[in-house]
């Protein structure tokens, strides 16, 4: 049983991160290779001539790329956002060091344009006891985040539900 | 080139949208888990995966919404506007695995100015639902 850390996750119930920054500016080469990946022909996102003569009046970000902006870089490390460090710490040492995402939640409200810079504010929604899942039995945490642009715009809401667990088999 | 628009007025609530398939290999996993910024080993690294309890290396939770952004818009053409979207996700989506993606336009209505339809979507793997939820859109309207 793992009540002890159960407890500490509860702790944890709207605890927020310092904003993150994106490393990148919003670019046209960054959405490209996500349109390739996910094989999207949406004009708005890579047809200059199309994007200019829509309402938006230039090329736009694919509304659900909102999270990879502000995904750390590989290198230089960055330190972990704390929030996300305090949560791997309580479940690492409880054997659920494993993550997964299981739900997402997103609202849009402008879109990001080539240029700009992203923001994103994240705290711990609800944590639940312990649960047994197909993967091995574990946590579900919701984050949510608040994503803005450099002018303090709101861009999206998102809730993300992860699941903290220790693989099946494992001790 | 000319791009597919789709009124709201010429929707009706039941429809159902085109299924689309996708053979997800290996490459489409990784580049669509780098193009996401997730670096995560699951995504790329066959033996972290399988020490973690899967089976294969499997698409991230970015590309499973990158899916359901391409499909809806797919469908509405680039006039319509994703505004809110919510999934659960389910079995993973592995690579080897052919996804299938379906939906069905369940309410349409009219919210101030906006022109709105709410669809529901189930996408498909060989071992069971790997990702469903609803979404509502903004499509164009005549006339406005």
């Amino acid at each position: 049983m793992s009540i002890g850390i159960y407890e500490e996750l509860k702790a944890m119930v709207g605890q927020g991160q310092p904003e993150q920054v994106a490393v990148d500016e919003v670019c046209k080469h960054m959405i490209r290779h996500w349109c390739e990946a996910m094989e999207d022909a949406n004009p708005l996102y890579t047809d200059e001539e199309y994007a200019r003569k829509s309402k938006y009046g230039s090329i736009i970000a694919p509304p659900t790329m909102v999270q990879a902006w502000v995904i750390p870089p590989l290198w230089p490390v960055r330190e972990m956002p704390a929030v996300y460090r305090r949560i791997f710490e309580i479940c690492a040492k409880a054997g659920f060091d494993q993550i997964i995402d299981t739900d997402c939640e997103m609202e849009f409200f402008c879109p990001l344009f080539p240029g700009d810079r992203e923001h994103v504010v994240t705290k711990v929604g609800e944590v639940t006891a312990e649960k047994k899942t197909s993967l091995g039995n574990g946590h579900f945490i919701t984050l949510e985040s608040t994503y803005t642009n450099q002018r303090g715009e709101l861009v999206c809401v998102q809730r993300v539900i992860i699941l903290m667990y220790k693989a099946k088999g494992k001790g | 080139m000319r791009h597919k628009i789709l009124y709201w007025e010429d929707i009706r609530a039941g429809e159902e949208l085109a299924t689309l398939t996708r053979e997800i290999t290996t490459t489409a996993v990784v580049a669509a888990a780098i193009a996401s910024r997730d670096f995560y080993p699951v995504h790329h690294d066959l033996r972290f995966a399988q020490k973690a309890g899967a089976r294969d290396i499997f698409i991230n939770i970015l590309t499973s919404g990158g899916f359901v952004s391409r499909y809806l818009t797919d469908w509405s053409g680039p006039e319509g506007e994703l505004k809110r979207m919510k999934f659960h996700l389910g079995v993973p989506c592995y690579a080897g695995d052919t996804l299938t993606m379906t939906g069905k336009v369940v309410r349409k209505y009219v919210d101030g100015d906006q022109h709105l339809v709410d669809i529901e979507y189930s996408f498909i793997v060989p071992g069971g639902s790997h990702c469903s939820g609803t979404a509502t859109m903004i499509l164009p309207a005549r006339g406005s």
